[in-house]
């Protein structure tokens, strides 16, 4: 788990992403911080669009989920952070039942959440530092917090100093840059990011893929939906792919490739 | 709850809706001035109802044949009476002159017969006499011989209680009006701002923000254009009065016998308030029905 931050701001979590006087579970700091148990989504009655997904995801891991186009990665994650609700299964998040938390609960938990999409869903007349201080505004916290907070979020993505510019004169990149430090500013256990880099250049993409796994490596887990084979290919990440409605183990890691030599060699 | 976010929120709201809102504020500031105009007539009609909401004046016009011995002993007895605080006798021909005195048709007038102005006794009676008793003493007045006749002027106080009333009726109903108007202007606009910010408020709600903090700065940006029209309407109308007062203060004080009033600082506020209930209100509607948080 990322351990504070470096401003020595107090971080508040877990926040409590169920309403007062519901506990989450006690042993929630053990479990998996994502279980998918049979997971299915119909959005047409006779052709789900998940069928019993399973899909266990351990703290501090980077997950890649990928599948054709109209595979599913979308709904699976919109099911994650609550954009829809799954017709069957459970989710757990941090050992609580998400799936159908009533829609009070539900901001709450996104609170744990950072979400970032392909359309990167900045407002453009907003600054910078609006776009990302929304996130911390909506937890009430003090202005001077709220600075501190989002002036480190900006240099993690690498655009300290320009929280006064209008994002709408920001290039793709770093408008993208925006959206991650938006989802990070509140330091979520969890981030889901459907193809976030689906929007920007081959080198843009491995410049946003490598601010994910940087953010990987303080502890925050990551869950990339792609289709980019190229990215993929490029890391030796957890590979998950969405086929025929279910998720598939593709990949895990290099050293459980057969014929990888160089893990071999290593370890 | 946090409402100073809110504010802050609801005044970069405000900032970039400007263009929208003014044009609902200065429409709705026509329909608010049209009630505060309203209120001021009933103001200044209720407060002259007040000041002569009673007759304390009596004329009690003497028959043709009564004399004088008749006549004094009436102003005995009326004299004696305790509500009664002055009695005044006006002979005919004083009526006559101060009739055509007051006239402006002096010429044609002057020649009248004096007998057409019979002769009278003025009685005024200490204010806040019951109208019943002002009835039963001008009823037992009435059977004096020497009496032709007794004027108590009720018919006009009835018809001012009664134009009162009308005024109190016309004045509800367009306040009624004018909060629908704001219910249907207001919740018009925060329609369209809520279509122009419908990325914020996905931003918002995937950030993890409750509904109520996505909906308080649109109900707050409500309240203000329903006070601010209200407001608008104040500052217009007591221009007007000011400019009134300073052109035809004598006349209107000649007339009604009073100066003219603006309006109390209740129904200020009452306006205000009433605004920005009425702003929110309409905000919330239409946020329920549009925003699909
Ligand atoms: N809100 C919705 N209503 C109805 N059908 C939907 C909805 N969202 C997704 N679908 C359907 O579910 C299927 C999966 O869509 P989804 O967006 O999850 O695919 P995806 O794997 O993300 O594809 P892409 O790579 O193109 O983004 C599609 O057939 C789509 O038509
Ligand atoms: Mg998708």
């Amino acid at each position: 788990m990322a351990s504070g931050t470096d401003s020595g701001a107090p971080v508040v979590r877990p926040f409590p992403f169920f309403r007062a006087g519901v506990r989450t579970s006690p042993d929630a700091g053990t479990r998996p911080i994502l279980e998918l148990k049979g997971v299915s989504k119909y959005f047409q009655r006779d052709t789900p669009t998940l069928r019993g997904v399973d899909l266990t995801v351990q703290r501090g891991e980077f997950v890649f989920v990928t599948g054709a186009s109209g595979a599913g990665k979308s709904t699976l994650l919109s099911l994650i952070y609550r954009k829809h609700t799954v017709d069957d299964g459970h989710i757990f998040f941090c050992g609580k039942d998400i799936a159908r938390l009533t829609s009070r609960s539900i901001p709450f938990l996104r609170r744990n959440l950072g979400v970032v999409f392909q359309d990167f869903k900045v407002i453009s007349h907003w600054t910078v530092f609006e776009n990302v201080a929304v996130a911390l505004e909506i937890l009430a916290m003090p202005r001077r917090l709220v600075r501190a907070r989002v002036a480190e979020a900006l240099e993690r993505v690498g655009l300290s100093g320009r929280g006064g510019e209008t994002t709408e004169n920001l290039s793709g990149g770093e408008q993208q840059r925006v959206a991650v430090a938006r989802a990070i500013v509140t330091e979520p256990a969890l981030i889901l990011a459907d193809e976030p880099t689906g929007n920007l250049d081959s080198h843009l993409a491995i410049d946003i893929l490598t601010l994910f796994e940087e953010i990987n490596e303080t502890g925050t887990t990551v869950l990339f939906a792609t289709h980019d084979h190229s990215l993929i290919a490029k890391r030796d990440h957890r590979l998950v792919s969405i086929e025929d409605g279910r998720a598939v183990e593709a990949r895990r890691g290099l050293s459980s490739w057969p014929g990888s030599g160089l893990h071999a060699l290593v370890g | 709850m946090d409402w100073k976010s809110a504010f802050t929120r609801a005044r970069r709201g405000l900032r970039e809706e400007r263009r929208l809102y003014l044009v609902a504020v200065s429409s709705l500031s026509v329909a608010f001035l049209c009630l505060a105009v309203a209120l001021l007539f009933m103001q200044n009609l209720g407060a002259l109802g007040e000041r002569w909401g009673q007759s304390n004046h009596l004329s009690v016009y003497l028959a043709d044949n009564a004399s004088d011995t008749d006549v004094a002993q009436l102003r005995v007895v009326l004299e004696a009476l305790p509500e009664v605080e002055q009695v005044q006798s006006v002979s005919s021909e004083q009526a006559r002159a101060e009739f055509i005195a007051q006239s402006t048709m002096g010429e044609e007038l002057s020649t009248l017969p004096a007998d057409v102005f019979p002769a009278s006794l003025e009685i005024e009676v200490a204010s806040g006499t019951p109208v019943q008793r002002l009835e039963s003493l001008s009823q037992r007045l009435g059977s004096f011989g020497s009496v032709a006749e007794v004027e108590t002027y009720s018919s006009f106080f009835e018809r001012l209680h009664s134009l009162l009333s009308a005024g109190r009726g016309l004045a509800m109903g367009l306040a009624l009006l004018v909060s629908l108007c704001v219910l249907a202007v207001v919740g018009n606009t925060i329609r369209l701002a809520v279509a122009r910010r419908t990325r914020e408020i996905e931003v918002m709600k995937l950030c993890g923000a409750t509904d109520s903090f996505v909906r308080r700065p649109f109900v707050l940006e409500g309240a203000f254009q329903g006070s601010m029209s209200a407001f608008l309407a104040l500052l217009l109308l007591s221009a007007a009065f000011l400019v009134l007062r300073e052109r035809a203060d004598d006349m209107l004080t000649a007339l009604m016998g009073m100066r003219l009033l603006f309006l109390s600082p209740l129904a200020m506020l009452g306006l205000l308030f009433g605004g920005a209930l009425a702003g929110a209100v309409g905000s919330a509607l239409s946020l329920r029905r549009y925003l699909v948080v």
